[in-house]
């Protein structure tokens, strides 16, 4: 049971042409140890702020060039937090400008339910575990990465980085990471990232393809970090495929990858779904 | 510039592992003979962009002259994806580095302290299937790459750990050098390769403003080549502060000293040497002493007084040779030396022993 509240202040999207993501409430609002009872000021911001400003400047840019402009970012607020909660979140919202469009109330235990009974596309997450999980439960999820570096930070350019390891992968892999150990719970989260990612790409690709080579409000890139070249050249192929180009590519033969995003600065990073990387957010 | 790789306790951690242990797997599980990559804080890193790699003149000129869009257009198209690129200024350094990790390998089976050619290029992504088809083709040992899609690499550099840059782009190198990176420019030679050798990799520097500071240089520059030498015969025991490249000879005396503790020195196959304008009398100990007080050993010191290094260049066929000078590396070039030029120190506001400001100023008064 979720309850589903419209932002009147934002335009509503045609949800069946839209690219509808979900994203948690803590990651666009800082969840407060301390809940003062009654408290009104707005929350603060949280780690998913540049995220939403970028998502905002993609949809202004494209609905300057084209006002029926219907392959749009439509952002659902999830949050599984106490009613008395609610309103304040709104009035957050509110008060940054934020452009959210609905916002989706429910239990914990409900919210998969929710995600999937709203079409959302993605469920985003600062979270690696929560992503993780997601994906290992059959959710399309990916990590809005922590962008932490002052000096690399993006607002006014959305950054999505697709994983060639998932995307370039052959049964034979996945084969390969059962024999590594990988439980079926992991490599679920393999699976469901594989078989989740061509939908999103495909609406990426027709997104991206509305604006030229440079000076793009939205940049795409591929990340492969175990697999080979041979891995990372077959996904540059199949994303062509499915109509995405992506800007940047970066192979990493098991070099660590954190330098590499540090500078990268996604804001979407698609995971494989296969570990808990606790590291990994570490250090960022 | 003081060391070879940082060490950075905080990068171990769970998610590195991870990473780490997949990609071993991967290729290990692999029926291919190919070798596992090293850790980038292990191995020699070098950096090389796609048209040092490959010969891209043609397509170089397509962006140039009919812009980017076009550029994309030719390089997607099926028929050429297929194509492989010609080979470029750096391929025969790469082969060269191939040979010697081979012979490492053989040496020190699970030691990771190898060459990792990383390509790094601000091409499109796209071009990424071209280029890796090409890699295939010529079944070069190139694992890592980065293609930031018009971005500076810079940045890119330092987080591959690079120990070395090659480039064509003089702006991108003179700000690797900046940041503290070893990098030089490289200008396209004659055919040489079937002239190098291929058992053995052959380095030549430069030895002020390359390997040394531009300390010494300046002098000369200022002072004239008579104060040059007084003050280097003064000096003689006071080690030059080090240059740019001092760290990548560092790098590769460690290799050698690899295949000497195997008994491999007279087949060790590195081989290094310095070929200076210094004088071996009245200016060269310098240059000895501080190389011993830094602990590393050059190979060949060459000593011309002044004469023209590429006769001498020619008969050493070094895979690369760096100067900081235009002029020497003009001249190496003429006699089909590979030169990557050094943009670093007093000797980049000089052409042919003139200051470029004054001479623009002369023509001016002539008017």
């Amino acid at each position: 049971m979720d309850s589903m509240v419209r932002n009147p202040d934002v335009k509503q999207r045609d949800a069946a042409q839209a690219v509808v993501v979900a994203v948690s409430s803590d990651a666009i609002f800082d969840p407060e140890v301390e809940q003062v009872h009654g408290a009104t000021e707005p929350l603060r911001k949280g780690d998913a702020f540049s995220f939403m400003k970028a998502i905002q400047v993609v949809n202004e840019r494209l609905l300057t060039m084209n006002s029926d402009e219907t392959l749009l970012f439509d952002v659902i607020l999830l949050s599984n937090d106490s009613e008395e909660k609610h309103s304040r979140i709104i009035a957050s919202a509110k008060h940054y400008g934020l452009d959210i469009g609905r916002f989706c109330f429910c239990n914990k235990e409900d919210s998969i339910e929710s995600l999937q009974s709203n079409k959302v596309k993605l469920f985003l997450s600062t979270d690696t575990k929560d992503v993780c999980k997601a994906l290992q439960k059959g959710v399309p999820a990916a990590l809005l990465f922590r962008q932490t570096d002052p000096h690399h930070q993006t607002e006014d350019q959305l950054k999505v980085v697709f994983s060639g390891d998932v995307i370039g992968s052959s049964e034979e892999m996945l084969h390969g990471l059962r024999e590594q150990g990988f439980t079926e719970t992991q490599l679920q989260g393999f699976k469901t990232a594989k078989g989740s990612v061509k939908e999103f790409a495909v609406l990426m690709g027709e997104m991206r393809r509305r604006f030229g080579l440079e000076g793009s409000p939205l940049c795409t890139g591929l990340m492969t970090v175990w697999s080979s070249r041979d891995v990372c050249a077959s996904a540059l192929k199949t994303l062509r495929g499915w109509g995405l180009l992506v800007d940047e590519a970066f192979c990493m033969a098991g070099a660590p990858r954190s330098p590499i995003l540090n500078l990268v600065q996604p804001h979407i990073l698609c995971l494989d779904g296969l570990y808990h990387m606790e590291g990994f957010t570490a250090m960022s | 510039m003081s060391e070879i790789k940082p060490t950075d306790t905080a990068a171990t951690n769970a998610g590195e592992e991870n990473d780490w242990a997949a990609s071993k797997y991967f290729s290990d599980s692999l029926k291919t003979k190919k070798p596992k990559p090293p850790k980038p804080q292990n191995a020699v890193t070098i950096a090389v962009s796609s048209r040092t790699l490959f010969n891209m003149v043609e397509e170089r000129k397509i962006y140039e002259e009919e812009g980017v869009e076009k550029y994309m257009a030719h390089m997607n198209q099926q028929k050429h994806e297929n194509e492989p690129l010609m080979p470029g200024v750096a391929f025969p350094l790469v082969k060269a580095l191939m040979t010697v990790n081979s012979r490492l390998r053989q040496l020190y089976p699970d030691s990771e302290e190898l060459f990792d050619i990383v390509l790094m290029t601000n091409n499109h992504a796209q071009v990424g299937v071209r280029l890796i088809n090409s890699i295939n083709h010529y079944d070069l040992t190139i694992e890592r790459f980065c293609m930031t899609g018009g971005q500076s690499p810079i940045g890119y550099l330092k987080a591959y750990m690079t120990n070395l840059y090659l480039s064509k782009d003089g702006e991108k190198v003179t700000e690797a050098i900046k940041e503290g990176i070893a990098a030089a420019t490289m200008f396209t030679s004659g055919d040489v390769e079937n002239q190098l050798s291929d058992t053995q990799l052959k380095v030549a520097f430069d030895g002020d403003a390359v390997l040394f500071s531009d300390e010494s240089e300046i002098i000369v520059k200022q002072c004239g080549l008579d104060m040059f030498f007084e003050h280097e015969q003064e000096f003689e025991n006071i080690p030059l502060k080090q240059g740019p490249l001092k760290c990548f000879l560092e790098a590769l005396g460690k290799l050698q000293r690899k295949f000497y503790a195997k008994n491999e020195r007279m087949t060790c196959p590195i081989r290094t040497y310095l070929v200076t304008a210094r004088s071996a009398a009245s200016s060269g100990a310098r240059v000895l002493k501080t190389l011993r007080s830094w602990g590393l050993e050059i190979d060949e010191a060459l000593f011309l007084a002044g004469a023209p290094k590429g006769p001498l260049l020619q008969k050493i066929r070094p895979h690369i040779f760096f100067d900081d000078q235009m002029f020497h590396i003009e001249g190496a070039k003429e006699l089909g030396t590979i030169a990557a030029h050094v943009p670093y120190g007093i000797g980049q506001k000089y052409h042919k022993g003139e200051l470029i400001e004054q001479t623009v100023k002369d023509v001016k008064d002539k008017k």
